[in-house]
């Protein structure tokens, strides 16, 4: 059996953007990607399973759901996690994540998390960046974030850009100013914003503004989870300074 | 200093342990205090050369609300009543009866302060604390 597998209960389409939305620095990518799925209606149609995750399962009006699902409409399949993912299953699931969308035959996969900045408190309006698989992609992104040249990506989000490289899957990261571990619905909103001209969708993030303070308190917990997973790989580095350059 | 010196070393090895097991407590306990009716907020420490700026989230706090006090040396106490009682029946949770109205968290500071010249400011929901360290 594979570490980690996708199990599917319904049929995904074909020639889907896939939109990730894993646990990182503010819950950018789950709290924006929880957002898409609800505004967007996506329905349940798949979800990820595997002994290196917590054994939890997270019930959702007396249904026990896997905390990690795949929703999906006819053109976009978006995976949220509800719960911290184990340090040491970082690896085997951006590897499994992207096979699944290669397999699929995904035409593109975005990523979205956040960036921490230390005077986030300052910002009123959170800057977003992207770095792409490929420089044909940078074309994709329009005006809705600036492009990273050099830098570390610590996590899955690295992974996951760097594997779809390998399989010719045109695929983007999108990191946005953010707390670093605190949920920062603001930031996630930023990021919806930046989804909405990369993707060509018209998302309205007015609610995910409204609702910020109990969208903070709801996500407390996995935030505090997330910290601990984030320290054990590394999360920091991304603040460091590469030392080769070009 | 003095007061380290007076210390034995049995008891410095028992306040490390001890701290050591309000450090796990924290870190794996879900922080929502249903006895006390009061939540454990996520906080963040930063200690620089002349002093340590400390963070806290608050969602439904304003500045009126808050108390900040030093303990000891190295321990900030910080209590903010919020705005409105939070339910764990808001967040649709049926098989436990908690209600909160306020955050309340004790904060192991690294190295002394001084309660002198500490400062603090609510913006975007997050409590910055500024305290000079004591030299």
């Amino acid at each position: 059996m594979d570490a980690i597998r996708f199990v599917e209960r319904h049929e995904v389409p074909k020639k889907f953007t896939l939109v990730v939305g894993l646990p990182d620095v503010g819950l950018v990518g789950v709290v924006a990607t929880s957002h898409l799925v609800s505004s967007l209606e996506l329905k349940e149609v798949a979800s990820i399973e595997s002994e290196l995750f917590p054994p939890i399962i997270v019930l959702h009006e007396g249904v026990p759901k896997s905390p990690v699902r795949v929703f999906s409409s006819a053109e976009i399949v978006a995976i949220v996690s509800e719960t911290a993912i184990p340090a040491n299953a970082i690896h085997p699931l951006a590897d499994t994540i992207v096979n699944w969308a290669s397999s699929k035959g995904a035409k593109s996969v975005v990523s979205v998390g956040g960036m921490a900045v230390q005077n986030r408190q300052d910002i009123e309006k959170p800057k977003v960046f992207a770095a792409v698989s490929d420089k044909s992609v940078s074309k994709w992104i329009k005006d809705a974030a600036e492009i990273l040249g050099e830098g570390y990506i610590v996590g899955p989000y690295g992974l996951i850009l760097k594997r779809c490289a390998e399989l010719g899957i045109p695929a983007i990261t999108l990191l946005t100013q953010s707390f670093y571990n605190y949920p920062d619905p603001e930031a996630a909103a930023a990021a919806v914003l930046a989804l909405n001209k990369i993707l060509n969708l018209n998302v309205d993030v007015s609610e995910l503004l409204h609702k910020g303070e109990e969208i903070r308190l709801r996500a407390k917990d996995v935030m505090k989870r997330t910290q601990a997973e984030m320290a054990k790989m590394n999360k920091s580095q991304e603040y460091d300074i590469p030392p080769l350059y070009g | 200093m003095e007061k380290e010196k007076r210390k034995t070393v049995f008891q410095a090895v028992d306040e490390y342990f001890k701290r050591a097991e309000t450090m796990a407590e924290r870190m794996f306990a879900s922080g929502w205090n249903e006895v006390a009716c009061s939540i454990e907020p996520l906080s963040n420490i930063f200690v620089g050369a002349t002093e340590v700026v400390v963070t806290i989230d608050l969602p439904y706090c304003d500045s009126e609300s808050m108390k900040l006090k030093i303990i000891d040396e190295d321990t900030l106490e910080v209590y903010a009543k919020t705005r409105k009682m939070i339910r764990l029946d808001d967040f649709g949770i049926k098989h436990r009866k908690g209600e909160f109205s306020c955050f309340h968290t004790v904060i192991h500071v690294p190295v002394p302060v001084n309660e002198e010249g500490m400062s603090s400011k609510l913006k975007r929901g997050v409590l910055e604390i500024r305290l000079p360290r004591a030299i």
